[in-house]
């Protein structure tokens, strides 16, 4: 999947976001990016992968000591028999030389030794892997969330939230599940083929004979596999779909109850969860005679061991201790298939997300900045100039026509305009966050494309409709992360915007933490919060897009009060609901199917009798009636 | 721990048949199993002597292996199947108990904490019959044949084997306990990240707005480096736990290996039955090593059991005992006497001493300022709060006596806060009565001003809304929560805020449908507007609980009280002094 390329929103696949891509085969290309995250980490993903090795090789020297060293040699009495015994003979001898002890005793100090060796490499192993794993997938995590947190408006504008977000948790966290299993699978294989190293030395008819049991094996597991595919996929859904019936179930549980549904709302549930049923029943069928069928394959592979070896015993052409050591290895030599088996699916599904993750950071959707940017001074003016701004958001679709006006230094302008008028659509090319290049606007005489979108957004305020709260502390909200922004300066942008009265209410004042979406605070306080905020970043130009719910009196007269010390000499655009706020605009511009219809003061605006006057008497009825 | 278990009793005596026959079907594949390495030890002794006559021993593993493949597949199919059906009755019982309780139960308890009990909580237990029961039974039995065998073949090496096996056990049983530390962390860890994502892309605009991204981008390295060492630590235990384990079973081997090939230097034991010692040493020490993880099984399952039951165990937040004396059919007379109420945990009254009378087809409004008791009072006329016997009166019949479904039904309220299910429109305007007639909908949606928001959507009545639909603003959703109430056309309506925030001209259209559609039924509206209130029959002024004006339009306004003073303000607008009239300090 390659990346798109330009900037031309309409030309996007927005909708790969939503479908469900599904990994089907083992993706070389894929892997090999996902490992240059490992790269900075590759000595110790390098070291592990030698501890392994390691590791297999005492794995497998252990049941050596038990069937060549105590049965051939100590008790059998087999005098260099025609299995390899991997040096442990002449290990054993060397330690009753050096101890003066019976051999038996000699063997088990070195199976201790070599267990011990072995847990302790294992454990390194382990580590090494799992340490190298962890810091190149946070660093991707880190860099994916780099990615998306610089992404334009209009990458968000189209695809839902929840979706990129699962992309940063859940996709990173299967990648997780990934590399992990993939170290299970190399714990599982390294000791595979040392021990078939040593089978196959030892009788390679019976080696051959047992490794029969792989392809059947196999072929088992695969086609256990897929039956169980589709029914876990059918399991997983049916248990989202029952969660989110009943999630949605209680929060709606007033109307259920107001509409007397209950009975209803159970019903359905209940075939939901019948479904459900249905399919866990079923994988449990198969599993369990899958799970039957693998522990059986061990123990019939110890019956054609006892029944090949014991001629092979009697031709001499092989060991009793070969014997018992097979009996010891069928284990090892089994378990990788079904490991492999039980790792599929989870290869898929990460193999699925490592996709979605490349999706998301090969997006390359951006704002474009200067080359080399103007600097802005260390205050503006504030004098801003729309001159035939012409913008759509998609090409067909034309949003502003030919919008040409000018605001003076520290005046309040008033948007207003019919749903759709394009208010919204003017603010947000002010603070740059879409690309435009038919018309210009000036800051101050500098054209905005030729600003940087961080400088220029530092100077410019924006309250939008929804207030959003960052997790932490009211003054942390307020600050932003702004050294300058001290307790003291803090407290006073929030006693001028009469935040103060609420917030030091609080039994922690401004250490209140706020939590997500900041659900203990009321609209109006939010709304006086986020007021706070921008006063005391003291921008020199202020944005508002009043909220449009009407709140009771007494906190809307709070809000229209602290409105009035936020605009004080400072160069305001205020998309406006209320009258109040446009009666005390300087001047209120009328927006109508992306022009501008008119512009003028409130009193000039009703005496002309155009659309604002009859926006006025549509929208403030009760108000002119009464006046 | 028992006695919390043991309350699941109603729930799995059901199945006690199939996990019975499943645990005696586990005992007996045991037996078979553990007669593998009798026939191995045969079979290398019949070897090590030069003995040919293999077949009793090669057959006798096959025949075993085969009966003991269909009796265990069978025995965890049993086993498993129980379990799973316990968690379908559980989720059944837990879905129906919670469509009982209310506003109370929900202040309590969020939908979150729900959500975990029906999802990890009820999966708990699944897991400790479907698995917990399982890994018991094996434990039992595997310790019974096992040493069983072993004391059969040699009784002092046997012996010699016992004082390790407790220490797989308590170490087992530690680091599970550390485990289970460790998971929650990475748990906890992992729903900071997510919480942390999801704020930040919620809230993209305003952070690229104020120039956030690199302040977002160094506080995410935090949450971000903090999940991975949680899951390294976690990895560690993981892997201590990995590498300790097996060296206490390879003490039993040493052991075995030491004593045992003493004993066959002696003559007292042959190769074979040492190889078999390997083989039930193994099958006693295996299910030992996750005897740790079964015991925390038991003890998450407990916890889970006790969560599960204290919302079970509940009653109905609100009784439903129809008396028999309510008529059929409302006609809309309201009487409130006397009506006084206080939220549980609450000292302060959020109602005291209410009384109005509402006759059939009048028009009320009630304005006040938030916490005034408006919305308190309007739930108490359909009882979604728990309303006292001998307050609130509905055609002269108190409303505890009406069956709960009838009174809801005729009085309908339409609450505050908009709340469309992800559904299509028209299932949520016939939230009711899925059976309305098309025509029905779209009168209704005609009245409620949303008829031709609904002709702009492709997809028209069809739209699905909500998270994986069509997000409609807020206004839209007002209107179509207003549509769902109007198309009911009941005796009683009740909005409670309903008009926030659609636009005035809106507002204007839908009132005088009000007007039309409802002149001989009774209508009660809550709202913050002059402009809302003042072609009502009647306006009710609450205040901390109590009614404080009550009157006309013209009646309110010429008395100069709290409603002149609103009134005043809204259509002039407010000055410094205002905030003095208002109480309001800023």
């Amino acid at each position: 999947m390659s990346a798109p390329a330009g900037s031309t929103t309409s030309r996007r696949d927005y909708s790969m976001f939503d479908a469900e891509l599904s990994g089907a085969v083992l993706n070389m290309r894929l892997l090999r990016r996902l490992l240059g995250w490992m790269r900075p980490y590759r000595i110790t993903f390098g070291t592990s992968a030698v501890l392994v090795l390691l590791a297999s090789f005492l794995q497998v020297l252990l049941p050596v000591i038990l069937s060549i060293v105590v049965i051939d040699h100590i008790l059998m009495g087999t005098t260099r028999s025609v299995t390899p015994d991997l040096g442990m003979v002449d290990a054993t001898e060397w330690i009753t030389g050096m101890l003066g002890v019976h051999p038996l005793v000699a063997a088990c100090v070195l199976y201790g030794l070599i267990y011990l060796v072995f847990a302790v490499v294992s454990h390194a192993h382990r580590m090494t892997l799992v340490s190298s794993v962890i810091n190149g997938l946070r660093d991707l995590r880190q860099d994916l969330f780099n990615h998306l947190e610089t992404r334009p408006s209009s990458f968000y504008d189209r695809v839902a939230v929840g979706r990129v977000m699962t992309r940063v948790t859940n996709d990173v966290e299967a990648l997780y599940e990934l590399l992990r299993g993939i170290g299970t699978l190399i714990g599982e294989f390294v000791p595979f083929f040392v021990a078939l190293a040593i089978m196959l030395a030892v009788d390679v008819g019976l080696t051959l004979l047992l490794l029969l049991a792989l392809p059947l094996m196999g072929f088992v597991t695969y086609f256990f596999r897929q039956a169980t595919r589709q029914l876990f996929r059918l399991v997983r859904l049916t248990v989202s779909t029952l969660n989110q019936n009943m999630q949605e179930n209680l929060s709606g549980l007033a109307v259920v109850q107001l509409s007397d549904r209950q009975r209803h709302n159970l019903g359905r549930y209940t075939e939901i969860n019948r479904e459900n049923r249905s399919y866990e029943l079923r994988s449990a069928r198969i599993e369990t005679l899958y799970g039957a069928f693998t522990d059986s394959m061990a123990h019939l592979s110890l019956g054609v061991i006892i029944w090949y070896g014991g001629g092979d015993v009697v031709q001499n052409t092989m060991t009793l201790g070969g014997v018992i050591l097979f009996t010891r290895f069928i284990d090892m030599l089994l378990q990788p298939i079904v490991a492999l088996g039980e790792q599929t699916n989870v290869l898929f599904r990460a193999m699925a997300s490592g996709e979605r993750i490349f999706q998301a950071l090969d997006w390359d959707e951006k704002i474009h900045e200067p080359p080399s940017p103007v600097k802005l001074p260390e205050r503006l003016h504030g004098e801003v100039r729309f001159e035939h701004l012409n913008f759509g958001y998609d090409e067909d679709v034309q949003i502003l026509h030919d919008v040409t006006f000018t605001i003076r230094p520290g005046e309040k302008l008033a948007i207003v305009g019919p749903t759709g008028s394009g208010k919204s659509t003017l603010i947000r090319l002010l603070g740059r966050f879409y690309d435009f290049d038919d018309g210009q606007i000036f800051l101050d005489g500098i054209d905005l494309n030729r600003i940087h979108t961080h400088d220029l957004r530092r100077r410019i305020g924006v309250v939008l409709q929804d207030f959003h709260i960052f997790s932490g502390t009211i003054y942390d909200n307020i600050a932003l992360g702004n050294p300058a922004i001290t307790r003291e300066k803090a407290e006073q942008a929030a006693r001028r915007v009469n935040a103060h009265g609420f917030i030091s209410a609080l039994t922690l004042g401004y250490d209140t933490e706020l939590s997500e979406r900041g659900q203990n605070l009321s609209q109006g306080q939010r709304q006086l919060l986020a007021f706070a905020r921008v006063l005391a970043a003291d921008p020199e130009i202020l944005v508002l897009d009043e909220a449009t719910a009407s709140i009771d009196t007494e906190t809307e007269l709070l809000i229209q009060d602290a409105l009035r010390q936020l605009t004080r000499g400072r160069t305001s655009i205020l998309i406006a609901h209320r009258l109040q706020t446009i009666q005390e605009a300087n001047r209120v511009l009328v927006l109508h199917d992306g022009r501008v219809e008119e512009l003028g003061t409130h009193e000039e605006l009703l005496a002309a009798r155009g659309l604002y006057y009859t926006l006025h008497s549509l929208q403030f009825q009760n108000s002119v009636s009464a006046s | 721990m028992l006695k919390s278990l043991f309350r699941l009793k109603v729930f799995v005596s059901r199945y006690r048949t199939r996990l019975i026959l499943g645990i005696l079907a586990f005992g007996t594949a045991r037996f078979f199993e553990a007669q593998v390495p009798l026939f191995l030890a045969t079979g290398i002794d019949r070897i090590a002597a030069g003995n040919l006559n293999l077949l009793l021993p090669v057959a006798g593993i096959f025949a075993v292996v085969v009966a003991r493949f269909a009796i265990v597949s069978s025995a965890r199919y049993l086993v498993r199947s129980s379990g799973i059906r316990v968690a379908f009755d559980l989720r059944q019982a837990l879905y129906d108990a919670l469509q009982q309780q209310g506003s109370g139960f929900f202040n309590r308890y969020t939908i979150g904490d729900m959500m975990t009990r029906a999802v990890a909580d009820i999966a708990l237990i699944q897991r400790l019959i479907s698995m917990g029961t399982i890994l018991l039974v094996i434990l039992i039995f595997a310790s019974l044949f096992g040493f069983g065998y072993m004391l059969y073949l040699s009784p002092s090496l046997t012996l010699l084997l016992l004082p390790p096996l407790p220490f797989v056990f308590f170490y087992a049983r530690w680091a599970s306990g550390q485990m289970g530390v460790a998971s929650k962390d990475v748990q906890d860890r992992m729903s900071d990240l997510a919480a942390h994502v999801q704020e930040n892309l919620s809230g993209i605009r305003t952070i690229q707005a104020m120039v956030q991204e690199d302040n977002e981008i160094a506080r995410f390295r935090e949450t971000n480096q903090a999940y991975s060492n949680a899951f390294y630590a976690q990895a560690r235990i993981n892997s201590l736990m990995s590498a300790w384990m097996p060296s206490l079973a390879a003490v039993c081997s040493i052991i075995i290996l030491g004593y045992g090939g003493y004993l066959v230097t002696q003559g007292r034991m042959t190769a074979g039955e040492l190889v078999a010692f390997f083989f039930y040493v193994n099958m006693v020490v295996q299910p030992f090593r996750v005897a740790g993880f079964m015991v925390s099984l038991f003890q998450r399952a407990a916890v889970a059991s006790d969560r599960l039951f204290e919302v079970l165990s509940l009653p109905p937040e609100i009784a439903d005992h129809p008396t028999g004396d309510a008529p059929p059919a409302i006609r809309g007379d309201v009487e409130i006497r006397d009506l006084s109420f206080t939220y549980p945990g609450q000292t302060r009254s959020a109602l005291s001493g209410v009384s109005l009378t509402i006759r059939q087809g009048e028009r009320i409004s009630i304005m006040g300022r938030v916490g005034a008791g408006k919305s308190t009072l309007l739930k108490q006329l359909v009882r979604l709060l728990d309303t006292p016997e001998g307050t609130v009166f509905i055609d002269g019949v108190d409303v505890t006596h009406y069956p709960l479904s009838q009174l809801r039904s005729q009085v309908a309220l339409v609450p505050q806060d908009p709340f469309l299910f992800g559904e299509p429109l028209k299932s949520n305007l016939t939230y009711d009565d899925p059976n309305r007639a098309l025509d029905e909908i779209w009168s209704a949606a005609a009245s409620a001003d949303l008829k031709e928001t609904i002709e702009d959507f492709p997809e028209r009545l069809d739209t699905i809304v909500g998270e994986r639909g069509v997000t409609l603003s807020g206004g839209q959703k007002q209107r179509a929560t207003l549509a769902r109430g109007l198309i009911r056309h009941a005796p009683v309506l009740v909005l409670d805020d309903c008009f926030s925030s659609v636009d005035t001209e809106t507002e204007e259209h839908i009132l005088s449908e009000l007007t039309r559609l409802r002149a001989n039924q009774t209508t009660i509206l809550v709202s913050h507007r002059v402009s809302t209130a003042r072609h009502s029959d009647r306006i009710v002024i609450m205040d901390q609980g109590r009614i404080v004006e009550e009157g006309t339009h013209e009646d309110l306004v010429a008395s100069g009280g709290l409603y002149a003073e609103l009134e005043r303000i809204q259509r002039e607008g407010a000055d410094e002094a205002d905030f003095d009239v208002l109480g309001v300090t800023s």
